[in-house]
């Protein structure tokens, strides 16, 4: 591999990441996992339902994949601590996305909470993936806190919007060392190619394949759309231009 | 006083230990993931472990998530 993504020192195989929920069943889950080739894979992590006895998820990830825990559900830092820290005790490994959301209308992130809990889980280990709106003084403090990464979101999780926040990720390839990863907001492959050509190291979707019509085929596509946006940001693709610019010729017919 | 199960409170203390308790609940052990009053209860220590007055358990497990 000539372009490997490496986050805290491990190779990772592919730059599409997928989340697990809201498959239709974990059958799905599996083959959709299978089509995209992704390396990490998100899980969470609830109250069991007596009353709806589930098969264990984690036998139907595929046993080469990175099983990355998020804290959803968390509303502070201190839940988020306490989520991450289950979820490596069961056998989760070292792997943690951080998500802090205190809003249930817009699903966005909290910066300062999750900055806190990466400082917490990071000096005990963790490695540590924070989903954060776009922010640069924010992104910069990820960074001393010790994150692996950075998670910005393109829009707010399952709105299918695409790379609303374009902009201000641009900035952050382009200011942060670490491994950008745009998570929530793509809905389609173009969006994850545009997330690419932007320079994010990697793209974090769910809600696009989990609800697709066929969510193994959309697997695929947006697995192979992140491999041509990275493919494109390498070979440096031209920017648009304001006039038009002749690609043939500009000497008139046979004078 | 009882104990509270996933934030449930019950008013009195079923004898029994976690293990029993997962069973009675019919829930899949293998799939399961308790915290006992805080702190991760490993599933060599669920038989072991008897409930007992102010308990605070959580039944857990991992399903899919983005």
């Amino acid at each position: 591999m000539d372009d490997p993504l490496i986050i805290a020192g491990q190779i990772i195989r592919n730059r599409f990441f997928l989340g697990t929920g809201k498959f239709a069943s974990y059958e799905l889950m599996r083959e959709a996992i299978i089509a995209s080739r992704a390396h990490i894979v998100t899980v969470a992590l609830r109250r069991v339902d007596a009353h709806f006895p589930q098969d264990n998820i984690l036998e139907y990830i595929p046993k080469d994949c990175i099983v990355m825990a998020n804290t959803s559900g968390a509303r502070n830092a201190d839940e988020a601590v306490r989520i991450a820290r289950i979820a490596r005790a069961a056998g989760c490994g070292e792997w943690i996305k951080i998500e802090v959301i205190p809003d249930n209308k817009y699903l966005l992130p909290d910066n300062a909470e999750t900055i806190r809990a990466t400082e917490v889980l990071a000096k005990e280990g963790f490695i540590v993936m924070p989903y954060v709106n776009p922010d640069l003084a924010d992104a910069r403090r990820l960074t001393d806190a010790g994150a692996a990464s950075v998670m910005p979101l393109g829009a707010p999780i399952g709105t299918n919007k695409g790379v609303c926040m374009r902009e201000l990720i641009k900035i952050l390839v382009q200011e942060i060392k670490l491994p950008i990863v745009v998570d929530a907001g793509i809905g389609r492959p173009s969006h994850a190619a545009e997330a690419m050509e932007l320079g994010a190291a990697a793209v974090l979707a769910n809600t696009a394949v989990a609800t697709a019509e066929d969510p193994v085929l959309t697997a695929q596509a947006l697995s192979m759309a992140v491999e041509a946006g990275r493919i494109a940001y390498r070979a440096g693709v031209v920017m648009p231009k304001d006039k038009a610019e002749a690609s043939s010729p500009l000497t008139g017919f046979l004078r | 006083m009882g104990v509270r199960i996933n934030g449930e409170e019950l008013t009195f203390v079923p004898m029994m230990s976690v293990a029993d308790l997962i069973a009675q609940r019919k829930i899949r052990p293998e799939s399961a993931v308790v915290e006992y009053n805080g702190a991760l209860l490993a599933r060599d220590k669920w038989e072991a472990t008897v409930l007992k007055e102010n308990d605070a358990l959580e039944i857990l497990s991992f399903v899919g998530g983005g």
